[in-house]
């Protein structure tokens, strides 16, 4: 049992692949160092960013991704881990995520696209894209509930 | 709780879809298909009082679902979201705009 107010830290190792998806959610539901609002945020905006690691960032090396939920602080913060040689692109000027876009429906496929991001953005402090030569790494903060 | 479980049934007039479970990137294709089934059908409601998520996926079917109760002419609602539900509505920023009501006599 974690007390309020100290560091507390869990890792998953998620497979990359859609049904991963469950798996980073039971994981969240587990988080016994979150409140239950604090958890839900964590759930909906790291499912996004899974989901986005998943479709958009493969190969990832030995399809591994590492997730680390931390509670620091007056901050939550949630790291992605993984090595994707696409991911520099995924993350760059001409990636999805780097555009200040607004949700558009896809009339071909009957689909509304760019909501994720607009989640992510509206749920978390601050998003993070770090590619890397050895690690790329996604970091999600968000702020405590008072 | 990792599976999705929808149930339809007709209850005042109108179809009601009784959703359980988490709707994701996962799970949303037997959400869709139903949902659009029902909204081309009648007046449709459907009660997320016991979704544990909620993804961008799941959203996007209910928002082409808003567009298309629009079209046919067919009532559309979201009755009672738990909590993680109306936080996944609201973190669009466009929370408003959907016909969240908290119980069926309010549609």
């Amino acid at each position: 049992m974690c007390r309020r107010g100290r560091r507390a830290e869990r890792t998953v190792v998620l497979e990359a692949r859609a049904a991963s998806v469950l798996r980073f959610e039971d994981f969240i539901d587990r988080l016994d160092f979150l409140t239950p609002r604090e958890r839900y945020c964590l759930k909906l905006a790291g499912s996004e960013i899974l989901d986005n690691l998943v479709k958009h960032a493969s190969p990832i090396y030995r399809s591994r991704i590492y997730a680390r939920a931390t509670r620091r602080g007056a901050s939550i913060l949630l790291g992605f881990f993984f090595r994707s040689p696409s991911f520099a692109a995924f993350a760059g000027d001409g990636g999805p995520w780097s555009a200040v876009a607004k949700p558009l429906f896809d009339p071909a496929h009957r689909r509304w696209r760019g909501i994720g991001l607009v989640m992510c953005r509206n749920l978390a402090r601050r998003v993070d894209f770090r590619p890397g030569e050895r690690m790329d790494r996604i970091f999600l903060e968000f702020e405590r509930e008072k | 709780m990792t599976q999705l479980d929808i149930t339809v049934h007709n209850e005042h007039h109108r179809l009601l879809l009784s959703i359980s479970g988490p709707i994701n990137s996962y799970t949303f294709t037997d959400f869709q298909e139903k949902v659009y089934k029902a909204i081309a059908q009648a007046d449709t409601a459907i009660d997320m009082e016991h979704v544990t998520a909620l993804s961008s996926a799941g959203l996007g079917v209910i928002m082409t679902a808003m567009e298309d109760a629009e079209t046919t002419g067919h009532g559309f609602a979201i009755v009672n979201p738990s909590e993680i539900a109306r936080l996944a509505i609201d973190s669009t920023g466009f929370g408003d705009r959907f016909p969240v009501v908290k119980t069926l006599k309010q549609v």
